[in-house]
Formats: C-alpha cells, sequence, structure tokens
C-alpha cells in the first residue's frame, strides 16, 4: 500500500547552515523535496557524535539507556584500557526490530554501528567500523556478492581524511559516495524492503577535511584555495543522488535527516594539561612530546580525576573502591566534582573570555545509566573547542586538533526533513528532536509505538 | 538406514510457480528438492561467515578510528 514505506537518507554531520541555506541553491532535488515537506533542525543528543547518535536516533533511547557514550569505553577497573562500541552493543531494540513484528523487512546501508553485520530482518551492508572487506560485511552474507558487482568491487567503508595532502582524498571521497549511491539505488530498486535506511558518512569526512577552504569565518581559513568548490561540489554529487534514490522509491515516505551538525573548529582544549596543572592529575614525569594518557607515567596514588578528549570530554574520577589504586574517598566524590567543575569554568581562552564549560553527570540528563558511563562529560566553548586527551604540549589550548589535520567540530542542531506522499505531515519549517525519528518513521508504517520511547512521532495521526 | 524426516514450509504459489519453471531442464526433480538444495547452500555459507570478532579485528577498527582522530 502506498505511503507504507520509509526511505531515510542520513547525512551524518549534515548542518542546517550547509544542507538548507547555503548549498541548498545548488541542491534541485532536495529544494524540490522541501517543497511541501516538514523540515527544520534536528536537535542531537548528549553527546551529538556519530556513534551514539544513529542509535539514539534508530531507538528513540537516550545514550544511558543504550549504554553508548561514544566510539570507545572505558574496562570498568582499567586506567588504560578501553573497547570499542560495535553493532553488538546494540542491544535495544531499533525501529527495524520494531517493525520486522509486524512482518516488515528493512535494507539498512551502512548505519553506524553495524559491524559486525547487525542481523535484521533484511539486509545490512556494515559501517565504517568494517576492520576489513576480507570480512564478511553484509547480512545475508551472500549480499555482498550483488554489492560488489554493482560497487564494482569490495565496498568502500571510509576514507581517512586527516591527511595533509588534499588532493588524492577529493577524488577517493567522491568515488566512495558516488559507489555508496550507486549500491544504494540498485538494492532501494530491488529489494522489497519496507524501512530502507542508508547513512553517508562521507559528508562527515567532507566537513571534517575542508570545511576551511568555503568557510571566510574558519580561523585557518584559507582563500582562494583549489579546494574552495570541493564542499559545493560535494552537495551536488548527494543531491543528484537523493534525487535517483527517490525516483527509485517514489511511493515510499522519505526521510533526510542527520545525527549532528557541524561546525567550524576553534581549536582544542588539552584537558589532561589542564587537570595536571591544576593537581588532579599527577604524574611521575612530564612528558615533552606529544602523548597520550596511556602512555603518561601517570602517579595514580595520587591522582584525583583524569580524562579523555574527542568531540567532548570524558572525565573520570579515582574513586577508592572502584578503581585499582583510587585516591577519593566516595564520601568525597561529589565535592571533588563539584570543585572540578568550578575550577574548570574559571579557564580564560587566549586573547581573554570563558571557555565556555558545559558539564553533566550522566545521571542528571539520563534516565537510566547503562554500561560504562563517564563520571562527568563536559564540552567546551558549545563545541566550538576539541576536548584533546593528549599531553607534552606545554599549554592548554592548541590551534590544531591533536590526531591529525582537523577542520570543524560537531554542532548540537544536525536536519530533518520529511515528505510524505499521503499527506500525513504538516508542511513547514519546525524544530524537532532527534529523539521523534524512530516514532515518525513507526507512524509513517502504520505501526504501533511501543511504551518507553522518548520521542514524539512528527505527524498528524488523528 | 534411518528415514528422512520431512516437514512442510509454505511459499507463495506464484513463487513455487516461477521457481518450477525456473527449474524445467534441469534435473531438479522438484520444487522441494530445488529449495533443499539451495537453503543447504545458504546455511553452509552462512555458518562459514560467521564471524569471530576477533583481538585482530578489533585492533584493526582501533587503527582505523585512531587514524580517523576519535582515539588518540
Amino acid at each position: 500500500m502506498a505511503g507504507e514505506r520509509v526511505m531515510v537518507i542520513g547525512l551524518d554531520s549534515a548542518p542546517p547552515s550547509l544542507a538548507f541555506e547555503r548549498f541548498l541553491p545548488k541542491m534541485p532535488n532536495l529544494s524540490e523535496l522541501l517543497d511541501g515537506a516538514r523540515y527544520g533542525p534536528l536537535r542531537s543528543c548528549h553527546p551529538p557524535i556519530t556513534v551514539p547518535a544513529w542509535a539514539v536516533m534508530a531507538t528513540s533511547l537516550t545514550p544511558g539507556e543504550l549504554g553508548m557514550y561514544g566510539f570507545r569505553h572505558r574496562k570498568p577497573g582499567e586506567y588504560r584500557e578501553y573497547y570499542l562500541v560495535t553493532s553488538r552493543n546494540l542491544t535495544r531494540p531499533a525501529v527495524w526490530d520494531h517493525a520486522a513484528r509486524e512482518g516488515k523487512k528493512a535494507l539498512l546501508i551502512a548505519f553506524p554501528p553495524s559491524y559486525p553485520p547487525l542481523k535484521v530482518q533484511g539486509w545490512v551492508i556494515s559501517d565504517f567500523h568494517t576492520p576489513s572487506t576480507a570480512k564478511n560485511y553484509t547480512h545475508p552474507p551472500w549480499l555482498r556478492l550483488e554489492v560488489e558487482r554493482v560497487a564494482g568491487g569490495p565496498f568502500t567503508h571510509d576514507v581517512e581524511f586527516r591527511v595533509e595532502d588534499r588532493g588524492p582524498l577529493v577524488e577517493r571521497l567522491f568515488e566512495m559516495t558516488s559507489q555508496h549511491l550507486r549500491v544504494a539505488e540498485h538494492l532501494a530498486r530491488t529489494k522489497r524492503w519496507d524501512l530502507m535506511w542508508y547513512v553517508e558518512i562521507g559528508l562527515d569526512r567532507l566537513h571534517h577535511a575542508f570545511w576551511k577552504f568555503f568557510d571566510p569565518s574558519h580561523p585557518r581559513h584559507v582563500p582562494d584555495s583549489e579546494f574552495a568548490d570541493v564542499a559545493e561540489r560535494y552537495y551536488r554529487l548527494l543531491d543528484e543522488g537523493i534525487g535517483r534514490l527517490v525516483q527509485a522509491a517514489k511511493d515510499a515516505s522519505i526521510l533526510v535527516v542527520s545525527d549532528h551538525g557541524a561546525k567550524a573548529m576553534t581549536g582544542a582544549f588539552a584537558i589532561n594539561e589542564w587537570l595536571a596543572d591544576n593537581g588532579y592529575l599527577a604524574l611521575e614525569e612530564r612528558p615533552t612530546e606529544q602523548t597520550g594518557l596511556a602512555k603518561a607515567k601517570v602517579d595514580w596514588d595520587r591522582t584525583v580525576a583524569w580524562g579523555w578528549g574527542g568531540y567532548y570530554s570524558r572525565i573520570f574520577v579515582n574513586l577508592r573502591g572502584r578503581e585499582p589504586r583510587g585516591r577519593v574517598s566516595p564520601e568525597d566524590f561529589e565535592s571533588t566534582l563539584a570543585q572540578l567543575v568550578d575550577d574548570l569554568r574559571r579557564v580564560r581562552v587566549p586573547g581573554g573570555g570563558s571557555l565556555g564549560v558545559e558539564a553533566h553527570r550522566p545521571a542528571e540528563i539520563y534516565p537510566e545509566v547503562r554500561g560504562d558511563a563517564p563520571d562527568l562529560m563536559v564540552y567546551f566553548g558549545d563545541l566550538s573547542w576539541r576536548a584533546a586527551g593528549t599531553m607534552g604540549h606545554g599549554r592548554w589550548f592548541l590551534p590544531e586538533n591533536d590526531t591529525g589535520p582537523d577542520d570543524a567540530v560537531h554542532d548540537w542542531d544536525g536536519i530533518y526533513l520529511i515528505r510524505d506522499p499521503e499527506g500525513r505531515v504538516e508542511p513547514g519549517e519546525l524544530g524537532a528532536t532527534i529523539y521523534d525519528v524512530a516514532p515518525t518513521i513507526l507512524s509513517l508504517m502504520g505501526l504501533g509505538i511501543p511504551d518507553g520511547l522518548r520521542g514524539e512521532p512528527l505527524l498528524d495521526v488523528s | 538406514m534411518p528415514k528422512r524426516r520431512y516437514t512442510t514450509i509454505s511459499i507463495p504459489i506464484p513463487l513455487y510457480e516461477r521457481v518450477k519453471k525456473m527449474i524445467e531442464g534441469t534435473g531438479f526433480s522438484s520444487v522441494s528438492d530445488y529449495v533443499t538444495y539451495v537453503l543447504r547452500e545458504l546455511v553452509a555459507s552462512y555458518e562459514e561467515s560467521k564471524l569471530d570478532f576477533t583481538r585482530e579485528d578489533e585492533e584493526r577498527i582501533k587503527r582505523r578510528l585512531r587514524a580517523l582522530g576519535y582515539l588518540d
């Protein structure tokens, strides 16, 4: 029946400022979709990062309920060891699991995290967590033959973007996304799916590698670069692909969504340098060149807290009874965290002004805290400053990312657009949250909404 | 030789008709024979690819995520 299939086109890190404004005049297919659609900024989750944000979107559950706080989690009781978050950590039902109970089939392409290949009723190509195409990366396994025939070789899961030499990257990025779009269109036409969810990670890589070339307000903007038009050309490539995908499923409701936004990176705040300078992190020897905390000579018996870097900082308290060489007694735990946040709030950026510290205890922002959460989640400068976990810089503020060339950070608002051929959505611009996507998909598919989801369907289902 | 045991699986009649036509002249004596053959192949391929997510795989992903700047 018309209007019960849903195609989700996921554009990792697409911000409203580019997709709905700057590049929209160059995107005729997206413009046409917007006409008659409900659309607007899509507020991401805490933390606004690919993992957990896509999983949050597909489940309408918080990162706390999913027990997913980023790409990696600390191994309990270990100062240095961590484990990766993979599809095996996605244990709560996603929208395709709810749909499968009604016999509906899903087609998932590069949904993060989906390696090892998620087992769904339908078809899966795993995401950029795939270690190698020597491994099975599809469900069912024989889907791979068909994928590789259409792709013209192994599926390209990702490109490494933290390189100084951007020239070859442009080619690899455009080739990868063209291949993904070709495979997605083929599967959209040939499989009998009810829910298709494709995520293009290439857009996130584009933002990280090329933001400074097109944005004059970027602190390290490079004017008149040969890469100045790469972003516009890439958005046009996506738009052509969107047009073809929509044509491949004319009866379907279409969602175009992103997991978080993106913006220019101001720089990085070296959290462990700061913790060491302020008496929280004790070192036997201060590194003089860039060193990860795992390799630094930490005096754990005297350490109060340590941090992890990334788009946000995770802070762990060296709590007695929990950590192998815990220093902070349980009764001092809360006051230690409060003091640490107070001290952080006093930090000034180079040239003056507040760093803009936003700190959360997981239990304050999630209804449930499962798995291996940090003690504190901290954002700097409304995400404009990354957190650097490495030490040996001799200063707190770094003009660049410590893990390689990078121009962009994440932003709170991604995008969403819903176009329903049955007219069940009220057209117009209106904000929504990442939690609203899964209930919206279920409603569009004519399915019931299970209890406990954190969002609301964005359509008139009276 | 122990007697083989069988069960019945329903498939849509149009699909049955398509398979029946497809196996004409192939030596398969019935749609059931053909479906059993295909399922055995598929199950074998599934079992073969059942992956252990090895320590080596995890290290490989860590290397990649490090190169992507997600890990320091």
